[in-house]
């Protein structure tokens, strides 16, 4: 660092030389490590750029100030230790920072992300800044309680093994009684699917009151329970204005006998983390929606890349999440998708940058999250889903099983057929990626649900290419 | 076959064999174990009759799949537990054991000590080698007429039946010594006419063992120096005359003894360097203080 | 009605072939195969009787085969699965379950409501086959 005379003189001074750049730096195993992706201004250094965003996303100001010296500052300080050019996207540039494990408080996702995504994203001098991912220190994750509950433990509580769980969200979005809404969850339960979904716009309107909509649907899943022999579930959606409101949802989700309680993405870090306690000590799944995401996730330059979230989620604690179908209507390239998967289900995340992961992650034990795939995915698709995103899944057919033309029983039979159908061949050691359709053809001769679904969707498929796509291979996979 | 049934059909023996891939395994059989010229040939033999069954059953000709069950007989040391290995793959490679491993097992792991222990412990190590070999050594220990409640005829009745009505998924090889092997059959004609092949593996000759020791010696990364040699040819005719030979077995053990010696005589050395070749060497005297010399 | 617990529930029921190729499967994937069965199909009924140990260290299906349809012998007319249990960190838990043998007559289960106050429901799930006593039911 030099002179400390120098160093600390009133005045401004670039970043980089004020301890924020250190090309020699080694990170240390219990340093957090964020990758950013900058878009400095024109006639910006990208060093400097890197080191400006060290400098705002830990100790510094805009100027230089004494105060430092009453700290061991060095060590306050993240440090920038490696810039690199985006491939194939001129001005654009990886820098990698490291974080002292002192900065952060325990347990607590509010504080990490009011760091690393605090100010820094407003900063001037870059026209654009995307966290891309990070690595977290065993020593941090292990004061994060993680998923209340997790795969293994879900399947065993449900006795479901062996495949994909099936799920719908009920249809219309909005505006469906509790009662006529309670109707959606027994037909497509009884029908076959595991689970049914408030949607994430589904709390307490007008048209349709939290507490009767709860009523109804444990009407709902016991009575397909019945049907079935099967464990069943609904997420109630209890997502509210406030904590108390929540509490109090939840707990009534639990007096009815739930097994499942459901929130969204933008109740906050904080809320989710309380929520996830709360779902710990009461022994229940708890479903995220990652509704709002989109709006920081997707666009490739500026924002927070969709993996790191899901590191945070599994972090903070939640047993699902919307994790991308590849196939669907919403947005997913298939590497990066595998990426965000491989975050939520490894017990030690492997550096690929083909998917977008820059880290090794050890997950120090944290229970895995069940990633969701949900949004313009059918039964004709199963093969695609399966190769995709294996076994540990929730596959959402919401319009797939709700606007099946025999209702909505025959919408879910057609669903699980289609699924079992394909699992079996797989484990019988088919190519399901090639003969897929014909397995399907097969089952369709005896399964008519399953051949209506076949026709009515035959065409159905969402051929855009993606925004969020890995910077490693050289185009992006058409879904 | 109907009546037009081609007389000309051809089956390409020379792909059949190149496909099945046991040539490797039977030059492998050839190289790696000394002697046992009969007990090769017969593995050989049994090798083409399995290659021409499949040539047979390609062209539609079924006669029904061979019994393979075997016994090995022969003195203790003489490779039987080699062999069976080996022939587990051999079935393999021709497609008569699915998976091709080795389970071996003696009465101890198949005989309980209570009643009804008997059958799940047999039944266990049964499953276990379903789509392999199952290699039970010294097999007539599973029958002691002297004791009618006896848990081994249990053990042997749930073999017999496996043996019978699982043919496809598993082949049972038997095996200990000839003369005890004879009266266990003779006793037990049920199981003795269920084997359809009978190995018989003869002793080593005095040369054998030689080779086979240079081998052992080979393998460890040791050598013998001259007076080595000359001490390893006075010990075999010494030890093959002396009570518990047990062929390859005793030299194993011998050599074990001689390199134990090699190590206590450089220890006594106190040399502070030992070059390359003296950690390698075994010496005559470290095998000339052998029991057999005195 | 039909009980739909288990991995191919939804499928015609699987032929002794079909069995083994699930079960070559999981042999495939290193996981233990135990066979297990009961008269009190409840879906929260976790622990079925089981069928002997799990089998380890099995190299080939045909000797799980040979217990599967043992265990169908012994009983015909009750419920038998097949499970497949992953000793793996991170997944130490059963990885496949599927039914093998269920009775020819399935008479389902009854959903009991108990009202309490504002208009709460406490539901019970019972099984018409379970009022008989063990070992007396789907006979």
């Amino acid at each position: 660092m030099g002179n400390p005379a120098d160093r600390y003189k009133s005045g401004v001074m670039p970043y980089a030389k004020m301890g924020y750049w250190d090309a020699d730096y080694v990170p240390k195993d219990t340093d957090v490590i964020a990758v950013f992706r900058i878009s400095p201004q024109d006639g910006v250094d990208a060093i400097e750029a890197a080191a400006a965003v060290a400098g705002e996303s830990s100790t510094a100001t805009w100027t230089v100030v004494w105060t430092d010296r009453l700290t061991a500052c060095d060590l306050y300080r993240a440090k920038a230790y490696r810039v690199d050019p985006v491939p194939g996207s001129p001005g654009q540039y990886f820098s990698y920072i490291a974080y002292d494990l002192a900065l952060f408080e325990e347990g607590s996702i509010a504080n990490l992300t009011a760091s690393i995504i605090g100010n820094v994203f407003g900063f001037k001098p870059l026209k654009a800044l995307r966290l891309e991912d990070m690595r977290m220190p065993v020593a941090y994750l292990k004061t994060f309680q993680g998923p209340p509950t997790g795969i293994v433990v879900e399947r065993e509580r449900l006795d479901k093994f062996g495949r994909p769980l099936l799920g719908a969200t009920t249809k219309p979005k909005l505006g469906l009684s509790s009662k006529n809404y309670g109707r959606v969850v027994y037909e497509a339960l009884k029908g076959g699917l595991d689970f049914v979904k408030d949607d994430e716009n589904i709390n307490s309107q007008p048209f349709m009151h939290w507490r009767d909509r709860f009523l109804y649907c444990m009407e709902a899943v016991n009575k397909a329970s019945a049907a079935t022999g099967e464990v069943k579930g609904h997420y109630l959606n209890v997502t509210a204005a406030t904590m108390e409101d929540m509490y109090e949802r939840a707990d009534f989700a639990k007096q009815l006998g739930s097994c499942i309680v459901m929130i969204d993405l933008v109740i906050g870090y904080t809320a989710i983390q309380s929520m996830a306690k709360w779902a710990r000590r009461n022994d229940m799944i708890l479903h995220l929606h990652r509704a709002g995401h989109g709006t920081y996730t997707r666009q490739k330059t500026h924002g927070v890349s969709f993996r790191v979230i899901a590191k945070w989620m599994r972090m903070a604690g939640v047993d699902h999440i919307h994790a991308g179908t590849v196939v669907g209507k919403l947005e997913g390239d298939p590497n990066v998708i595998k990426g965000i998967y491989s975050v939520c289900r490894d017990d030690i995340t492997k550096q690929n940058f083909e998917r977008g992961v820059f880290f090794d992650q050890d997950w120090a034990g944290l229970r895995k999250v069940m990633p969701v795939a949900s949004g313009g995915i059918h039964a004709g698709q199963m093969h695609q889903l399966i190769t995709y995103l294996g076994e540990d899944v929730v596959l959402q057919f919401g319009g797939g099983t709700i606007g099946h033309p025999m209702g909505i029983q025959a919408g879910a039979t057609a669903n699980r057929v289609a699924l079992e159908v394909m699992i079996k061949a797989r484990n019988e050691g088919r190519d399901i990626w090639n003969e897929g359709p014909q397995i399907l053809a097969e089952a369709a001769k005896w399964c008519s649900p399953l051949n209506a679904a076949l026709e009515t969707w035959k065409d159905v498929s969402f051929n855009y290419t993606s925004t969020d796509t890995a910077d490693f291979v050289p185009t992006a996979t058409p879904a | 076959m109907n009546e037009l049934e081609d007389l000309n059909e051809l089956v390409d023996l020379e792909a059949l064999l190149a496909e099945s891939q046991v040539d490797e395994v039977l030059d492998e059989l050839e190289t790696e174990l000394i002697g046992l010229k009969p007990v090769k040939a017969r593995v050989r033999e049994i090798a083409s009759l399995l290659l021409i069954e499949r040539a047979r059953k390609s062209l539609g000709l079924d006669g029904g799949s061979p019994s393979l069950h075997m016994s090995f007989t022969g003195n203790p040391g003489t490779g039987k537990t080699t062999v069976a290995m080996r022939m587990a793959q051999v079935l393999h490679r021709l497609g008569y054991a699915r998976k091709g491993h080795l389970v071996a097992v003696t009465r101890d792991d198949l005989v309980g000590q209570y009643i009804g222990h008997t059958a799940p412990k047999t039944k266990d190590i049964l499953k276990k080698a379903m789509g392999g070999v199952l290699f039970i050594d010294e097999a007539y220990y599973l029958y002691r007429p002297e004791n009618e409640r006896d848990y081994g005829q249990e053990a042997i009745e749930i073999l017999l039946q496996v043996m019978e009505t699982q043919r496809d998924d598993l082949v049972v090889v038997v095996a200990g010594y000839a003369d005890r092997m004879e009266t266990f059959f003779r006793s037990n004609p049920g199981l003795s006419s269920r084997i359809a092949h009978h190995l018989e593996f003869p002793d080593y000759s005095a040369e054998e063992l030689e080779l086979i020791a240079q081998r052992m010696l080979a393998q460890m990364q040791y050598r013998l120096s001259a007076t080595g040699i000359a001490a390893l040819r006075e010990y075999i005719p010494l030890r093959m005359r002396r009570p518990h030979f047990a062929n390859a077995r005793s030299i194993r053990n011998a050599l074990d003894r001689a390199r134990l010696r090699q190590a206590n005589r450089l220890f006594g050395q106190k040399s502070a360097r030992l070059t390359r070749d003296q950690l390698m060497t075994i010496e005559g005297e470290d095998l000339r203080a052998s029991r057999v010399f005195s | 009605m039909r009980i739909t617990q288990g991995t191919f529930s939804f499928l015609p029921e699987l032929t002794d072939k079909e069995i083994r190729a699930q079960v070559d499967y999981a042999l495939s994937q290193g996981w233990a195969i135990s066979v297990e069965y009961t008269d009190d199909p409840h879906p929260r009924n976790f622990y079925w009787e089981m069928w002997g140990n799990p089998m380890f260290d099995l190299k080939d299906g045909a000797g799980a085969m040979m217990e599967i349809l043992a265990c169908r012998k012994a009983h015909p007319k009750i419920y038998i699965r097949v499970n497949a249990f992953d000793s793996t960190r991170g997944f130490e838990t059963t990885r496949l379950s599927f039914i093998v043998n269920r009775p020819a007559e399935e008479p389902g289960f009854a959903l009991k409501r108990t009202e309490t106050g504002g208009r709460n429901i406490q539901y019970t799930i019972e099984s018409y086959a379970a009022q008989s006593p063990e070992g007396r039911r789907y006979s």
